[in-house]
């Protein structure tokens, strides 16, 4: 039998888009800055035990709550640690948070969202009545509820961000299911009698990842403020594991007394991390969704 | 579809969407590791005692019954009693629901005014320095967390300054406004339904919005004062929420501005600000009004945070504590009416929306 | 023509313009407030609030006590700046003796002392107040968690302003359980019996918009205007003198109005303390705030003695704590010196024993076994089979709630110092403050740190609730040693003093050996005020009494 043609599907016209990122203008620059800095942090976390000058756990290495200075570059807190190698060391946590918790959403959001939508009806609707009651959720609120009643912990506070998360996926992918579903070659696939699994896999699948892609981005950036947020309140990792977020917690009783560096530098972490996955968001979606056309 | 269709059926499905969302906030709750009876039985913890308040909360009823009970006291209003001190979870967030609502709208104000400014500025200046720049701020404030802007809020403009409080809701030592008109409750048909259910003797009808009510009292000093104290809060909150309307204003303005109709203004010399502030923004509303009731849901996520920095009254603050106390009912309460209260906003935009553009209900 | 208009328009705006902004003037100067005068009114600002309600015999928190001993009168009282019990006096009684047996305590009452509506203060007041609280059997409060039903056995009017207390052993101790906070009069009015008997369910709570109905008392320096709680958590409180008070004469108290801000951290309080918000802050400020504070010349930081202790909890009933060896080698790991000095930066004190430093009795008997010293630890755990490569491994809890200072941080550098004996792996695991009680009940952690507040100024309250059989069930850590138990029951029993004195040092000398606690370190007070607040006292009661404050003109 001879191989059905494909029609240059328009997943890989989107590829070709990205690949000239940098003619694109600034949503090109927003993708690169965007992924430099999140590359960057990913990085300086992972080889922070060979290159931080002290342990960052390691209590009273310098004098209670001094200014940054040559021995410490970021200065100290006041169980004498050292600011400089918490910040270096404290991305981990979070990291971990929202990988897993992205991990999470597109295991069951993905699915779930590509085969309700696409059979529609009764599990369609049903489906979607949930996500929407999910939906109307204050996602900071659910993740308290959720992680007050888990503990503490990476994976609790992932879960907890996860499952705000999903009707988020659930959403985009069924705006662009419901757009495609009517297209001529999935009808043509449907005709030549393709089993719904293979037109969910190859043809629709391929077409809507670009918009999950996104979707991914802000999940990563939400998760991160989120589980900032999470430890903010005291539902966060235990002390013993150097964390941005509970630097920021505990040293915000410490702003009276003028310690601005304790909470400036892992707020200005926090932010940049968040902040490269917004741009990369950003930038994919001004790229694969013009709207402005000039 | 007729608008009075599309209502019926927008309200009709709150419905199933509410008792989902109250099924879902008790099988969360009911998951709740570690006996909440023990909470303050400390040196004498007597089984008798364990039991007494077991039964008192209704803990010691089977799990289908307990949940027939929940759903048919939310009905009535009945959101439990605290475990702190066994007084009714129902007055306790109708007490903190305003602070809340006055945060939230103030919030929702900075942000869509500041939004729609800046939003205005870039789409005049497209691609230019002046668009990338704010374009930039508004990513930028969205990845600060709302604690961090807050402190950081605090000490520059709170200490700064040294006029900006840097906590609380209202002056100590001044009454907190209320309006003139007052209830007695002390009447023998109020007296039982009314003051048993809230424990409260007379009521001032009050909305519990500080501003408004010092209006209503006439007192322009609390107004001032009121004001004063919203301002840090609101400001972080709506700082961190404008970057939404930015990027909205200024796509909806672009695409806009270049219409016929704009400028056919322009040609019969109308002036600029005339033909962006009248002309060009009514159009843009309508998205902006969307956008206030999806957003709705992330400032309520903000308000709590905002709330703990500030210490500020509010339902936000309430969640938090209660978490400490590991007072389950007090929490599942306050859940509860967040996601009632953003149904019941995102229900209000949907109707608004569909009574001002005719193209939704088709 | 369009010009015209134009500019006609604009005027007219502006018009509008001013009008609002001079009405808005007017009327902010009309409504300015013209309430106490600045001389007349204090502002309190604290992160403490009031735990469950101000019922006596039913609230067993800090700050509860504190409004409900403003709020009410005791049979005695303790002289601000007390040292210990030789500093008790009179309040509502003028006169006390004890029977040679030690059984009773009769009391004579003053006389002349008026309730709000008039009623004479009397006898029968004293006996209502105590059946009640006793006999409601509130199993949160006081009244059961020091066991005075155990300790009285009646009250007994003997005439109108006489009552006498029967016990049913001797306590030597007996009247500074009275001169407790939590010993103040009720008001019969307000404070009355629902059923045929008392139960748990008569304890007063908060009443919103009734101050007068949130609280049973009546004969205290102050009278509560207003108490605004939202949502559960205190928003504002205001304390009013009270006309009928019995020493007003005296000029007591000496500032007519108290408001009580609460605030929601230390953070916030300081910087309204700092921004003039507040006039006094007082529990829980922070180290590095108090520090802050230290330097700006325009506060002033008060410090006294401290009664508030924590100590390190050890669960007998499992390995590995049920051996007596392997307790003294974590004690021996402590370094109390570098925890003072790195999470209070000294605004705390090394704790050698149980009873605090500034109470009868106390002796460092914890001293010995190590400061920290290693090398007992390693040779203790050595005889188990532990060392550098088969460390000895425990769960240590700690709350994160902030009902103690610091508690994370006090964690973390004590992992630190009995990691650094180099044969132990201390792992930290936190409970919020109600679930870590929960789990105090169900015996489930290995080690936890834990804080003590006396119930009452006496060195029994740092020996019987921690070393005593019957008096730890609480903490349940399942230590019993016979010898012990009787040791406090003649300590307990005794009244003479140098009796005591040997029998609590013996006491002392076996905590160090059976190691059922072992202290780290005692806090030290502090208050913070503008310059021109006086009257401010913090001595080893820990009460605060803001009857005795005032400002300077």
């Amino acid at each position: 039998m001879k191989k059905p043609v494909r029609k240059r599907s328009s997943f890989n016209n989107q590829l070709l888009k990205i690949g000239s990122l940098s003619k694109r203008g600034l949503a090109g620059w927003l993708i690169i800055v965007g992924a430099i800095l999140v590359i960057a942090i990913i990085v300086m976390t992972g080889i922070s035990p060979w290159i931080r000058p002290y342990d960052p756990i390691a209590i009273n290495v310098g004098p209670i709550l001094a200014p940054p200075s040559n021995q410490h570059l970021f200065g100290t807190n006041d169980l004498g640690q050292d600011v400089f190698s918490r910040v270096l060391s404290g991305g981990g946590v979070m990291l971990q948070v929202s990988l897993l918790s992205v991990i999470v959403c597109l295991a069951i959001g993905v699915p779930l969202g590509l085969f309700a939508s696409y059979a529609g009806g009764i599990p369609d609707r049903v489906v979607g009545l949930v996500m929407d009651s999910l939906y109307a959720f204050p996602g900071l609120v659910l993740a308290i509820a959720i992680a007050a009643m888990l503990g503490r912990g990476v994976i609790n506070m992932a879960l907890s961000i996860a499952v705000v998360y999903i009707p988020s996926y659930f959403r985009v992918i069924r705006s662009q299911v419901l757009s495609i579903k009517e297209t001529s070659y999935i009808e043509a696939a449907d005709a030549i009698g393709a089993r719904n699994r293979t037109i969910l896999s190859r043809y629709v699948l391929p077409n809507i990842v670009p918009s999950i892609v996104v979707v991914a981005t802000v999940n990563f950036a939400d998760a991160i403020l989120t589980a900032a947020g999470l430890t903010f309140i005291g539902l966060g990792v235990p002390v013993t594991v150097p964390d941005w977020g509970l630097d920021l917690t505990s040293g915000q009783r410490l702003l009276t007394s003028g310690a601005w560096w304790v909470i400036s530098y892992p707020g200005l972490m926090i932010i940049l991390l968040a902040l490269g996955f917004t741009l990369m968001g950003e930038g994919l979606s001004e790229m694969l969704n013009p709207r402005l056309e000039q | 579809m007729t608008l009075r269709t599309y209502v019926v059926a927008r309200i009709l499905l709150t419905i199933p969407m509410i008792l989902i969302l109250l099924t879902m906030v008790f099988l969360i709750i009911r998951v709740l590791p570690g006996d909440p009876v023990l909470l303050h039985l400390e040196k004498h913890a007597t089984p008798a005692a364990v039991e007494q308040m077991r039964h008192q909360l209704g803990l010691d009823k089977p799990l289908w019954q307990q949940y027939f009970d929940y759903l048919l006291g939310i009905f009535r209003g009945d959101l439990g009693l605290s475990m702190q001190d066994y007084s009714s979870v129902g007055q306790q967030i109708f007490s903190a629901f305003p602070a809340t609502l006055e945060l939230a709208i103030y919030s929702m104000m900075i942000a869509a005014s500041l939004g729609i400014f800046l939003g205005v500025q870039a789409s005049k200046a497209y691609n230019k320095p002046q668009d990338h720049v704010i374009r930039i701020f508004g990513i930028v404030t969205y990845a600060i967390p709302v604690f961090f802007l807050g402190m950081v809020l605090q000490l520059t403009l709170g200490l700064g300054l040294h006029w900006l409080p840097v906590g609380q809701r209202f002056n100590p030592t001044i009454a907190i406004p209320q309006s003139p008109w007052y209830v007695d409750l002390n009447t023998p048909f109020s007296t039982s339904l009314i003051s048993s259910l809230f424990k409260i003797r007379s009521v001032h009808l009050s909305t519990g919005l500080y501003t408004f009510d010092s209006l209503l009292e006439g007192n322009i000093f609390k107004f001032i004062e009121s004001l004063r104290y919203l301002c840090l809060p609101s400001l972080t909150l709506g700082l961190v929420l404008s970057g939404v309307f930015i990027r909205l204003t200024r796509s909806n303005m672009f695409e806009t501005l270049r219409l016929d109709f704009v400028t056919a203004a322009r040609a019969r010399g109308l002036r600029e600000t005339r033909v962006t502030y009248s002309y060009a923004l009514r159009n843009a509303f309508l998205p902006v009004l969307t956008m206030v009731g999806l957003q709705f849901a992330a400032l309520l996520g903000g308000a709590v945070l905002t709330e703990t920095t500030f210490s500020w009254p509010g339902l936000g603050r309430y969640i938090v504590d209660r978490i400490n106390f590991r007072d389950y009912t007090a929490i599942q309460g306050a859940v509860i009416v967040f996601g009632l209260f953003v149904s019941m906003v995102s229900l209000a935009v949907d109707l608004l929306y569909a009574y001002l553009d005719p193209r939704i209900r088709l | 023509m369009k010009n015209i208009r134009a500019i006609g328009r604009m005027i007219i705006i502006g018009i509008i313009i001013v009008i609002i902004v001079i009405a808005g003037v007017v009327g902010y100067y009309l409504t300015l407030p013209t309430g106490p005068s600045a001389k007349d009114t204090l502002v309190m600002g604290t992160t403490d609030s009031v735990e469950t309600n101000l019922d006596p015999a039913h609230a067993y928190d800090y700050f509860g006590w504190e409004i409900i001993r403003s709020l009410g009168a005791g049979l005695v009282d303790y002289l601000p700046g007390a040292t210990g019990p030789s500093d008790i006096i009179p309040d509502l009684a003028t006169d006390w003796n004890v029977s040679s047996d030690g059984l009773q305590w009769t009391f004579t009452l003053r006389q002349g002392v008026k309730y709000d509506d008039g009623t004479i203060f009397n006898a029968t007041h004293v006996k209502y107040t105590f059946d009640r609280n006793i006999r409601m059997q509130d199993p949160n409060g006081a009244f059961v968690g020091i066991g005075f039903g155990d300790i009285i056995q009646n009250i007994t009017v003997v005439d109108t302003y006489t009552v006498r207390f029967y016990l049913t052993t001797p306590y030597p101790f007996f009247l500074t359980l009275i001169a407790g906070q939590e010993c103040v009069m009720v008001d019969p009015k307000y404070a009355p019996m629902h059923g045929s008997s008392w139960n748990a369910t008569d304890s007063i709570y908060y009443t919103e918009g009734d101050p007068r109905a949130s609280n049973p008392m009546g004969l205290g320096p102050y009278t509560l205007a207003n108490w605004t709680r939202t949502a559960g958590k205190d928003q504002a409180m205001k304390l009013v003198a009270n006309p009928n008070y019995w020493n007003a004469s005296a000029g007591i108290p000496k500032t007519k109005n108290i408001i009580i801000q609460f605030y929601q951290s230390s953070a916030t309080l300081t910087l309204a303390m700092e921004n003039g918000e507040v006039d006094i802050a007082f529990r829980q400020l922070t180290v590095t705030d108090i520090k802050t504070m230290q330097s700006n010349t325009n506060l002033q930081v008060w410090q006294g003695t401290g009664n508030f202790i924590q100590y390190l909890c050890m669960q007998e009933r499992y390995s590995p704590f049920n051996e007596t060896k392997i307790r003294q080698a974590v004690g021996a790991a402590i370094n109390r010196t570098m925890l003072v000095s790195t999470v209070f930066q000294g605004q705390a004190q090394n704790l050698y024993t149980m009873i605090p430093i500034g109470m009868a009795y106390h002796k460092n008997v914890f001293q010995d076994l190590g400061d920290p010293n290693y090398t007992r630890t390693q040779e203790l755990l050595a005889s188990y089979g532990f060392n550098a490569t088969n460390k000895l491994t425990f769960d240590l809890y700690y709350e994160t709630t902030g009902h103690y200072p610091q508690s994370p941080q006090v964690a973390q550098v004590l992992k630190a110092s009995i990691e650094a004996s180099g044969v132990i792996t201390v792992n930290l695991q936190s409970l919020e403050w109600a679930a870590m009680g929960s789990a105090r009940n169900a015996g489930t952690m290995q080690a936890f740190i834990y804080g003590w507040y006396p119930d009452y100024i006496d060195p029994d309250d740092y020996i019987q609730p921690f070393m005593q059989t019957s008096g730890g069930t609480w903490l349940n850590l399942n230590y019993s040693n016979p010898e012990m138990d009787q040791l406090i029951g003649w300590a307990r029993g005794n009244t003479t003093d140098s009796v005591r004195n040997t029998l609590y040092e013996q006491i002392q000398d076996l905590s160090a050996i059976d190691c059922p606690q072992i202290p780290i370190y005692q806090g030290t007070a502090y208050a913070v005020t503008s310059l021109k607040v006086k009257g401010v006292y913090l001595d080893i009661t820990q009460n605060w009494r803001p009857w005795l404050l005032y400002a300077e003109q």
